[in-house]
């Protein structure tokens, strides 16, 4: 019983290999000092399984333990929260593995491991991370399998073969139960990744901010369309509608901020047919949105603002999947309510005197508001105007001022933005928008990825009669901006992902590179529509699809049928495998032999030899003495004739042994 | 009092079950010296730790579905398919494995006897892990693995009483691969182990001073009366081996001692007259041992049986196996 108790010390080579494994994809968001106690842990385990050292006595383990939470408390902050729960977890797998003495202690060791790996999902559902995930589900079964090898005492590699089979046979009923198990809602709130930075647009923007953003080479989300793809100089993505300016920031007005009777939209005619799309969303960490104008979408839990954008009440943490239906041509809002005017016509304080002399000036020369965009448009062009993605830092105060008339040289906020102040001093209802333009179109799955430099800004006047209009003013500085993309338009600059030089995109231009990264980017958008973007909605339209109408009864069957269809040839294989050592022709003539003998009451003991038994058959069996003992010296002759033996011979055997009866 | 009577039902009741299991094992599982376990005889259910682990399991479905999110949910499903795939694994593990009774060593009352069994996988597989224990016995773990028969030895003690002993039944029991569950198989090997007469020393042997006066006094080994050596053959007491012969590197080679050759004693039924069977039966043993010791001749007189006097292992086996089997049907081995 004791030695059953034991951990064989293959199984604790496979234990403190999995715990390497399992902090692997943990790396980026634990302290360093977790991974000291790993290495300590796994040292002082190792020295006592080679007897130099002892296991930790209760206060050495009460100590680790309290400067365990200690340290978390200091590196976090707090015990609640995604990231310090796993560091938790991580750090007491490492002092777990310390008193790990029993089998019983791996057993817990092994389960928290299965519970570490499902951390990782919560953090990043990536292709490449899940595919580290499933090699460390296969490396602890493997600790489980070697934990019940009594006797191992040696690395050896057979637990890994067994689990791995194991493991495979494992994944047809999976993927049965993760397509048919019903999804429900969350059943309580649980805390959320309060480390995580957000990434992409944020809800200021400032001039500096954008171009930041442009700097990386991550993807913000990928779309795929139900059709043509519309050229690129048509996808202006909105994310988010900036009506607010406070000193020289650019703001979004919250749902709540705007009053009551202004939080629906006034719904423009939608004629012709519409774009149909659906959109992968990479975590945000913010509630909005990206579409192209005017957008609606039937998903349940989305939701349109007034000023024609879509958000979600709740944070997006995971890759998220939308549907979308946009009418490029549908005029926005007509009619303008008065707050809606004040709103989008307020430009607080007296900042910037230049350019509101300067709108003054154009609003008095131009005959109506058009013109006015005209004539600011063509300043854009005339005018020294450079586009750049290292643009020169403008002083606090004035600041619109000292880049219309002095620096020149800016990023595409700079334009909307200056664009858009300019506009409102001329008396013009305008606002910045805030999102993507463009994309790059995968030849391999006809979807457009869209990256993080895509990123842009530009302006949205309302002008009477034709509504919200979308104007461009980088389109005039910078039109291979529009047309061709950032990495054009900085040609010459050299400027495109200067930070990171590692990064696929910049190699582009060596054509099996950029096939394998489109390649993958065509699995990943893959594996983001199948499973991780598998929801309620999905899993209702899949079974409507191969099922019909969904019955409780039909679940049942369906759950159940498939399950036996998986499971029944493993049983097969597992119950009926064939016999190894094929019997020689020999031996099994000489079995049917013995089985002669037996029925005839005279059996051959287990391990007797030949002619132990046949002495002791021919007392028994006086009738049978010449032939049991022409069998057995027959049977000694082939069997231990130095040549292997021929099938005369064998067929000579065959006759005798049929004489005995 | 009424808890008194209440246990005592409850006990019945239990005893009750008892019997009522094990009259469905016998009738499942019947004795038998060859076993090759199957379907009919192997049990499986989830041990503590498959309990353990179905909750680490409600746990992690639990944070799936609060986070929504679906990889949780697949890893969730996949430990869940991987506890079913596992009752196939443990109970193939256990499938197709044959034990075979081998023997089992004779013993005095109270002492450890040897069970021998051999275990054989029929199939293309290995075996791992398997636990074998009789009640009261010694527990053994083995694997049978790159090798197609093992032999084990299990020591328990023997009952009180001679004649045959035998161990009930045999746990075979095995969690390979995963631990989640307890596969088991309870088999009566029909293995019985000899239980020979407790030796109880008797004052002098009444009766044989009469007819051989010198026999009486117990020859003590290494007396003057050694004669010689002569070759080993098969039967001679180990205690007569010259051994010192032996590390020199001799042929085995045995010491005689030719006074005691014609002092050849019957160790007769009615030597003990007048006291009870099991009494006589114990003596008789005690002198067959004591003369046995002394490397003397000895023949053995009982009501169905009589052996010639001699001397030697195999003689001395014999004497006490007749002994031990005293009015009692020889069905053992």
């Amino acid at each position: 019983m004791k030695a059953q108790q034991q951990i064989p010390r293959n199984a604790l080579v496979w234990i403190i290999l999995s715990m390497f494994t399992l902090v692997l994809p943990h790396i980026e968001r634990i302290p360093p000092w977790v991974l000291a106690v790993y290495c300590f842990a796994a040292l002082w385990r190792t020295l006592v399984y080679r007897g130099r050292w002892s296991f930790p006595r209760w206060p050495v383990k009460l100590g680790l333990i309290l400067a365990g939470f200690a340290g978390i408390m200091l590196s976090f902050s707090s015990l609640v929260g995604l990231e310090s729960t796993v560091a938790l977890l991580l750090t007491a797998f490492a002092l777990k593995l310390l008193e790990s003495a029993k089998r019983k202690d791996a057993y817990v060791l092994l389960f928290l491991g299965y519970f570490v790996i499902m951390t990782e999902f919560l953090f990043s559902q990536d292709l490449l991370i899940v595919l580290l995930c499933l090699l460390n589900v296969v490396i602890i079964t493997t600790g489980l399998v070697a934990l019940h090898r009594p006797g191992d005492n040696r690395f050896s590699m057979r637990p890994l073969k067994q689990a791995t089979f194991m493991v495979a046979q494992s994944v047809p009923l999976m993927l049965v139960l993760f397509f048919l198990f019903p999804r429900f809602g969350p059943l309580w709130t649980v805390p959320i990744k309060s480390q995580q930075a957000k990434t992409g647009m944020s809800e200021f923007m400032s001039p500096g901010d954008v171009s930041r953003l442009s700097r990386s080479g991550a993807v913000a989300f990928r779309v795929e369309f139900d059709g043509d793809i519309p050229p690129r100089s048509q996808l202006y993505w909105r994310g988010l509608v900036m009506s607010r300016l406070q000193q020289g920031t650019w703001s979004a007005l919250n749902f709540y901020e705007a009053p009551a009777s202004e939080r629906r939209q006034t719904e423009p005619d939608t004629v012709g047919d519409p774009l149909r799309y659906s959109v992968i969303l990479e975590p945000t960490q913010q509630r909005w949105l990206y579409s192209l104008r005017y957008a609606r979408s039937a998903d349940s839990g989305i939701m349109s603002s007034s000023d024609y954008r879509l958000f979600r009440p709740i944070v997006i943490e995971d890759d998220y999947m939308y549907q979308v239906r946009s009418w490029p041509q549908a005029r926005l809002e007509e009619n303008l309510s008065d707050w809606r005017r004040k709103t989008e016509l307020a430009l607080p304080g007296s900042d910037n005197p230049r350019a509101r002399a300067l709108a003054a000036e154009f609003a008095a020369e131009a005959a109506n508001p058009a013109q006015v965009v005209d004539r600011v448009l063509q300043m854009y062009t005339r005018e020294p105007f450079v586009y750049t993605l290292q643009p020169t830092l403008l002083p606090e105060r004035d600041a619109m001022d000292a880049f219309l008339f002095d620096t020149r040289r800016g990023f595409c906020e700079h334009y909307a933005s200056s664009f858009v102040v300019l506009m409102r001093a001329a008396g013009i209802p305008a606002r910045v928008v805030a999102g993507y333009q463009g994309g790059e179109v995968n030849p391999v799955n006809r979807t457009v990825i869209v990256h993080q430099f895509d990123a842009h800004a530009w302006a949205e006047v309302w002008l009477e009669g034709e509504g919200w209009v979308r104007v461009d003013p980088t389109a005039a500085v910078s039109p291979e901006r529009i047309e061709l993309g950032l990495e054009d338009a900085m040609s010459e600059e050299g400027s495109f992902l200067a930070d990171s030089p590692l990064s696929l995109l910049r190699y582009r231009n060596i054509n099996i590179i950029n096939m394998m990264r489109l390649r993958y980017d065509a699995l990943t958008y893959r594996w983001q529509a199948w499973v991780v973007g598998f929801d309620s909605d999905t899993q209702f339209d899949l079974l409507h699809e191969f099922f019909g109408e969904f019955t409780a009864r039909k679940f049942a069957a369906v759950l159940l049928g498939s399950g036996a269809l998986v499971l029944a040839p493993l049983g097969l294989v597992l119950l009926f495998r064939r016999r190894i050592h094929a019997l020689s022709k020999l031996d099994k003539l000489y079995l049917n032999f013995c089985q002669r003998l037996g029925k005839m009451g005279v059996e051959r003991e287990p391990g007797e030899a030949p002619d132990a038994f046949a002495s002791r058959a021919q007392k028994s069996l006086p009738r049978l003495a010449n032939n049991i003992a022409d069998v057995t010296r027959r049977y000694n002759a082939l069997a231990y004739a130095p040549s292997d033996s021929t099938e005369v011979d064998l067929s000579e055997f065959a006759q005798t042994v049929r004489s005995v009866s | 009092m009424g808890a008194a009577a209440g246990s005592g039902t409850v006990g019945r009741g239990r005893a009750y079950l008892r019997k009522r299991f094990q009259k469905f094992v016998t009738n499942r599982i019947p004795a038998s010296r060859v076993v090759t376990l199957n379907q009919r005889r192997i049990f499986i259910f989830p041990n503590r730790v498959g309990l353990f682990f179905g909750i680490c399991l409600m746990v992690m479905l639990l944070a799936a579905i609060n986070f929504q999110n679906n990889l949780s949910y697949g890893l969730t499903f996949l430990l869940a398919t991987l506890f079913i795939v596992t009752v196939l694994h443990t109970y193939s593990n256990l499938s197709g494995l044959t034990l075979r009774a081998v023997h089992a060593k004779p013993a005095f009352p109270g002492q450890q006897t040897e069970f021998e069994l051999q275990l054989e996988c029929s199939r293309q597989k290995e075996h791992v892990g398997i636990y074998l224990k009789w009640p009261g016995s010694n527990a053994s773990t083995i694997n049978l693995v790159d090798v197609t028969q093992l032999r084990v030895q299990l020591h328990a003690p023997v009952g009180k009483a001679r004649g045959w002993y035998s161990p009930g039944r045999l746990l075979i029991e095995s969690s390979y691969p995963l631990g989640l569950l307890r596969c088991w198989s309870w088999v009566d090997m029909d293995l019985k182990a000899l239980v020979y007469p407790r030796p109880v020393p008797s004052g002098d042997l009444p009766g044989l001073a009469a007819e051989h006066p010198d026999g009486a006094s117990v020859p003590i080994e290494g007396s003057d009366d050694f004669y010689g050596f002569r070759d080993y053959r098969e039967g001679d007491s180990l205690r007569q081996i010259y051994w010192k012969g032996l590390a020199r590197g001799q042929s085995v080679q045995v010491k005689q001692y030719a006074a005691y050759a014609d002092r050849s004693v019957w160790l007769d039924w009615e030597l003990f007259a007048g006291i009870g069977t099991e009494q006589r039966l114990s003596h008789l043993c005690y002198w067959a041992l004591e003369f046995d010791k002394a490397g003397d001749e000895y023949g053995l007189r009982l009501p169905a049986v009589s052996i010639a006097p001699d001397c030697g292992e195999r003689h001395k086996e014999q004497v006490l196996r007749a002994l031990a089997l005293h009015g009692i049907e020889d069905s053992g081995q």
